[in-house]
């Protein structure tokens, strides 16, 4: 891969290289604004919002608003800050990215390795899935939920998404084993390996691209997902139905820099998964596409 | 009976048949080569005797017992992939055991295996690295090595050397004639590789769309092809096959051929047969290195024709020359020794050995038996 993106740098001369950086940072600086904006704003107290420039470095540090934010403000009615629900959504995002990746890999292995009549069919139906709206499935969702006994609770989140995700992890899954090779797998059956050695210990060790790109994509969509959460979420709402209610509680004043430190609290893991494993996010995709 | 019997075999993908009742029993301690072009169901039948693919219809038995049905890993066989699927994530030593290990066998007994198959391979000193640290010929060693630890019935090669260049290909060859030598095993080994074939096998099936065509030792493969298909596949330059009419003189069966300037050549068969033949078309078959300057003449030969003709390419190959000519219409290729003094665009004496030489049938291309 390295190789690949030295390659295709094309090599230019100083004064158009010059200009590429001076957009790409002009760039870089318009899409770090909101950051910015929200950085400082969740430092300062609330009368300097109020009162001054929302551009300004704040005159007063303080993680007051922060503190406020994660364990005191109010949440509907509730002053628990949103230190519960952000442990909602970890008790939620961790076994339903688990959960789905781990049935992506097993139906990539066997739509590619273990083909059987009509797993084409069987494909589409799933590639198909990824394109139904979250609206039209709420209905049914619930009904099922209910009669499961789920609904409003964290198993009842963790089953909604693992069934919405599975679509998109089959797919990342399926297109990177299609380009395993056979014979590995031939061999193995030679060897005297079953069908779940052969996946354990052949496929899976070679999996780690594309299970960053099916983490991070699950990781994305569950934890920022707010339809789902206020759907099913009951007394077991996640982080952004929380913020939710932080943001539009109609009681007192507005504390804007504690939204702002609810906001980034709720970024924060998606932005962490982002910069541990973006690297990979990028080769895992491009996996199979560039030979080598 | 055999050692590894394929009983009236056929495979058909849906209404499309590739392989067609393939009979071949192969003895114990026999190197089976199964080569043909492209396509014409040779890894297919091989995936068959490895339980890789199901059979449509016959039976394969291995040691007198039916096979049909047998997972992989439960007939006790070897296979030798054409990319060596060496397992990417495991260490050289750990994909030579990985199949003990599945089976169960204990440790110790499999750290025993590997170092006996290691030196023998001479790839001690490679245990511990991954198959992406090896070249090619050390990946080839170790996919044989993984084939040899698990010490099977029959071993199974699927075009092993196809991916080596040229030398390594010849030393990888010499070197599993080597090991079949010493440890001899039952071997089926597929290439599409002529030269292969006729170096490595103690048997040879010549395959074409899915049918045996014929199936032999490589001197019968060689000398008595079975029809045009073989005579035409096996052997390099190919068979000259030339167009003639068989004519009598004395009360022998001759071949009347045109060479390039309209002059007529008759040639003696060798094979008396031919005689009823006489008038009629066949096709004679000659190998090239049965046509030669008259000093380069087998001796042992008791029929060797003279007959001179206009030569048009001179082809030099380092040990041999080849000399290109036109025989009724046809081009020939003769294999002179490199020495030989041959001029192209003038007339020179060859001498054509008849009896290597073979007929077929042009109707049925099926060799005319003597
Ligand atoms: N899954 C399949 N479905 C339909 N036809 C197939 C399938 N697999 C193989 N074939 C056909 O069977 C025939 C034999 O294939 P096979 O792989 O045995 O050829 P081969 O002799 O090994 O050729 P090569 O030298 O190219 O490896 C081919 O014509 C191929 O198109
Ligand atoms: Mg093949």
């Amino acid at each position: 891969m390295a190789a690949v993106t030295q390659d295709t740098a094309v090599s230019t001369g100083r004064i158009t290289r010059t200009f590429i950086y001076l957009v790409l940072v002009l760039f870089a600086l318009f899409y770090l604004l909101p950051l910015y904006v929200m950085g400082v704003n969740s430092l300062k107290p609330l009368n300097e919002i109020t009162g001054g420039n929302m551009m300004a470095l704040p005159s007063q540090w303080t993680l007051e608003p922060w503190r406020s934010a994660w364990s005191t403000a109010q949440i509907g009615v509730e002053p628990t800050g949103l230190k519960p629900y952000f442990l909602n959504s970890i008790l939620m995002v961790v076994p339903a990215v688990a959960i789905s990746t781990i049935i992506g890999a097993l139906n990539g292995y066997v739509l590619t390795k273990w083909r059987f009549r009509g797993d084409t069919w069987v494909f589409g139906l799933m590639l198909f899935s990824c394109f139904i709206p979250f609206q039209i499935v709420l209905i049914p969702m619930a009904v099922v939920l209910g009669k499961l006994g789920l609904a409003g609770t964290v198993p009842g989140l963790i089953l909604v998404h693992v069934v919405y995700g599975i679509g998109f992890t089959t797919l990342y899954f399926r297109n990177y084993y299609a380009s395993f090779p056979t014979e590995l797998v031939r061999a193995a059956m030679i060897d005297g390996a079953g069908f779940f050695r052969i996946f354990w210990r052949i496929l899976l060790p070679v999996s780690g691209p594309i299970a960053v790109v099916s983490v991070i994509w699950q990781f994305t969509n569950i934890w920022n997902d707010f339809l789902f959460g206020v759907s099913f979420g009951g007394t077991s709402q996640p982080m952004t139905v929380a913020l939710n209610n932080l943001v539009q509680s109609s009681t007192g004043v507005k504390e804007y820099n504690v939204h702002f430190a609810g906001a980034i609290l709720a970024a924060l893991p998606t932005l962490l998964v982002y910069i541990v494993a973006g690297r990979y996010f990028v080769r895992g995709l491009m996996a199979g596409s560039v030979k080598g | 009976m055999g050692f590894l019997d394929i009983r009236n075999v056929t495979k058909s993908y849906g209404p499309v048949q590739v392989l067609h009742r393939i009979d071949i029993a192969v003895e114990e301690g026999e190197f089976l080569v199964l080569v043909g072009p492209s396509g014409c169901g040779k890894s297919t039948l091989l995936n068959m005797i490895a339980g890789l693919e199901a059979i449509t219809d016959g039976e394969i038995a291995i040691k007198g017992r039916v096979v049909n049905g047998v997972h992989p890993s439960k007939r006790n066989i070897a296979m030798v992939f054409q990319s060596y699927a060496l397992y990417p994530n495991m260490t050289v030593g750990q994909n030579m055991t990985f199949g003990l290990e599945m089976h169960g066998v204990p440790k110790p007994e499999r750290d025993r295996a590997l170092a006996d198959v290691a030196k023998l391979l001479q790839i001690e000193t490679l245990l511990d690295r991954k198959p992406g640290q090896l070249s090619g010929g050390q990946r080839q060693r170790v996919a044989m090595g993984r084939a040899l630890v698990r010490n099977p019935d029959v071993f199974l090669f699927d075009e092993p050397l196809s991916n080596l260049d040229a030398k390594l290909r010849v030393d990888m060859r010499t070197e599993i004639k080597k090991l079949h030598q010493k440890l001899k095993t039952t071997i089926v080994y597929v290439t599409h590789d002529q030269i292969e074939a006729l170096t490595l096998s103690t048997r040879i099936a010549v395959m074409n769309k899915g049918h045996v065509q014929q199936l032999g030792t490589p001197k019968e493969i060689y000398d008595t092809p079975a029809n045009l298909f073989v005579a035409t596949f096996m052997g390099s330059p190919a068979m000259n096959i030339v167009p003639a009419t068989v004519v009598m003189e004395n009360g022998h069966p001759h071949a009347a051929l045109t060479d390039a300037d309209g002059g007529v050549h008759r040639l003696r068969f060798s094979q008396a047969n031919l005689a009823a033949w006489e008038g009629k078309p066949i096709l004679l078959g000659i190998r090239p290195e049965a046509i030669t300057d008259p000093e380069g003449a087998d001796r042992k030969s008791g029929n060797i024709q003279p007959f001179s003709n206009r030569v048009t390419v001179t082809e030099p190959a380092g040990s041999d020359t080849f000399v290109t000519m036109t025989l009724s219409g046809k081009d020939v290729i003769a294999r002179m020794r490199a020495d030989a003094n041959v001029t192209p665009g003038q007339s020179f004496d060859f001498a054509i050995n008849m009896e290597k030489a073979v007929a077929f049938d042009p109707a049925t291309e099926a060799r005319i038996p003597a």
